[in-house]
């Protein structure tokens, strides 16, 4: 076995190859459709962009999720991943930037910022959360904490690289215990005012944990093919069997849990047919709607849940990668099935907005990934459970992927 | 003399074993098995084992519980004893999942566990490994390579030369 120091690739020397600079085309592109959209249609922009702010947020905080969970486990499987794990949630701060749009549109967006609390009945019982101030300090509270956690975890992290001391490991796990509680209330209340909101008078206490699912599911496909590229290129070579089986079984079960909290908001409210939760739904059955909604049921889970029922489907690249992007079209239909029927009531309807805002904040968030990643090592090099990682399973790690 | 049920290999350590159960499967050898004190990794691979089918009959249980939920409840509610509970139609999937999904767990609980028992020719009530003295030791620090004689490859001969070059140092008959 190789020491983790020969093994490390000297990140500079794939630097500024052409794929690299594909990011820049998106994000100008994405900035010009943005432009033209927001002159046009400011309503629409907005919209549209809110959606693909809350699909890059999901694999934002899902990263964040990871590296909290192997803190947490004490996992060893998950070192070769954790450092790009760890410039993806550290992306949150960056997301705080993008997120002046929607503050700016806010009162255009979400129906209640603009409703007299004293004529609307569902709003006044929960005004305390639901009015301008709080809307904007709680964002800044929001990206404030998800900054601080995801830096902290990343600075721990970078300092073991040059100490090796076992104390960052310890600091990290503190800051992990602590940071999953906060992970898990600060998600909760940003699918909470950012989506959920757009009907204030709507009542779930599984939005949170729906948002939380989907978002999981599409940063571990998201996770999956971003390892495949890294150990292709030769960054991360110490990337085996085991990591991509247990990211695949991961996917797998997010796919399940998924579908089980979706089921359940459903259920419930279908069950009990009160109007003041049914009215969330009836929206999303006018028109293509419906569809949208078929689609989520086989496509977000049915699918997906045959096609990686068997074990060998997990490390099969050529279901995998068509796989990933399914993942990815069917949490941003998701992510559209929550904001957009608001806007569109009769039914589904892209427009050029919808694609441009994808391309602009993908595009710079990627641009700001890879300064994070050329600028330190690509895996955490003397991470104490990195042997473990490396030697546990040799005989399972026979035949890798690349 | 009674009939022989194969021969056995015995080997001291795991790695002369997985080394032992190379050579066997490459000689193409396919009723044998190794029998080892603790889980070995990587023995699967060395024995060419493949991932267990025990999972068709896990599948297949499912999908009979699901579909047997879905009709179970079809029938009660919307043929057999047809009443409106709730305002709700006579049969929806809805209210029906809950229940065929524990039904999909129970059948494909019991089709995993019978299904593994058939797959495995259990229950074995007597087993001729179980007459031989020395194989005793295979629950304390001993590991042994047993080839059956009902495999075509098998003779008595060469198979024994198989073992011996594969480091074995006492082999013996099994008696049937």
């Amino acid at each position: 076995m190789s020491s983790p120091a020969a093994t490390a690739t000297p990140a500079a020397a794939h630097e500024g190859s052409g794929w690299e600079k594909l990011p820049y085309v998106f994000a100008v592109a994405g900035f010009i459709g943005l432009t033209v959209g927001a002159f046009s249609d400011l309503k629409q922009f907005g919209y549209s962009y809110l959606v693909a702010f809350m699909f890059f947020l999901s694999i934002c905080l899902g990263s964040m999720f990871l590296v909290l969970l192997h803190h947490l486990f004490d996992s060893s499987w998950s070192v070769p991943i954790r450092r790009f794990l760890e410039h993806i949630a550290f992306l949150t701060p960056v997301l705080g930037l993008l997120f002046i749009p929607i503050a700016w549109l806010a009162p255009k967006l979400y129906p209640w910022m603009t409703i007299d609390p004293n004529l609307d009945h569902a709003l006044h019982v929960k005004v305390a959360l639901f009015n301008p101030p709080t809307f904007y300090i709680m964002a800044v509270v929001l990206f404030g904490v998800w900054a601080l956690l995801s830096y902290k975890l990343r600075s721990w992290s970078l300092k073991q690289d040059e100490t090796g001391s076992p104390e960052c490991t310890f600091a990290l796990r503190k800051w992990a215990a602590g940071g999953i509680f906060i992970f898990a209330f600060s998600l909760t209340l940003a699918a909470i005012y950012w989506m959920k909101s757009l009907q204030h008078q709507f009542f779930s206490t599984m939005y949170g944990v729906y948002y939380f699912a989907g978002s999981v599911w599409t940063t571990l496909a998201t996770v999956y093919i971003i390892a495949i590229v890294l150990q292709r290129r030769g960054y991360i070579p110490i990337l085996h069997r085991r990591q991509y089986h247990d990211m695949g079984v991961l996917l797998f079960a997010f796919t399940v849990f998924y579908a089980y909290i979706h089921f359940s908001q459903y259920f419930l409210i279908w069950n009990a047919a009160m109007p003041e939760e049914t009215f969330w739904y009836v929206l999303r059955e006018q028109g293509s709607w419906w569809a949208v909604g078929m689609i989520t049921v086989f496509g977000h889970f049915f699918g997906p849940f045959l096609l990686m029922l068997r074990i060998d489907a997990k490390l099969n690249l050529k279901l995998m990668i068509p796989m990933i992007i399914w993942v990815w079209l069917m949490h941003y239909l998701d992510m559209q099935y929550n904001i957009m029927p608001v806007f569109h009531t009769t039914g589904i309807h892209f427009a050029l907005t919808d694609l441009a805002s994808m391309a602009f904040i993908g595009g710079t968030l990627t641009i700001v990934f890879l300064k994070y990643f050329h600028a330190h090592a690509p895996y955490p090099q003397k991470d104490p459970r990195f042997e473990e990682a490396l030697g546990h399973g040799a005989a399972e790690n026979q035949g890798d992927h690349a | 003399m009674s009939k022989s049920y194969g021969i056995i290999a015995e080997f001291d350590t795991p790695a002369d074993v997985m080394a032992a159960a190379r050579a066997v499967r490459k000689a193409g050898f396919k009723h044998w098995d190794v029998h080892t004190p603790f889980p070995v990794h990587g023995m699967d691979e060395a024995m060419g084992l493949k991932n267990s089918n025990v999972g068709w009959f896990t599948f297949i249980g499912g999908v009979t519980g699901y579909t047997s939920g879905m009709l179970m409840i079809w029938f009660q509610n919307a043929v057999d004893y047809r009443i409106v509970v709730g305002g709700k139609p006579l049969f929806s999937p809805l209210f029906a999942f809950p229940v065929s999904y524990e039904l999909t767990i129970l059948f494909a609980s019991f089709a995993t566990i019978f299904g593994m028992l058939f797959l495995n020719r259990l229950p074995c009530l007597h087993h001729p490994l179980l007459k031989n003295q020395r194989f005793a030791q295979v629950t304390h620090d001993k590991f042994y390579i047993v080839i059956e004689t009902t495999d075509r490859q098998y003779s008595e001969t060469e198979t024994r030369k198989l073992l011996e070059s594969a480091g074995s140092k006492h082999i013996e008959q099994v008696e049937e």
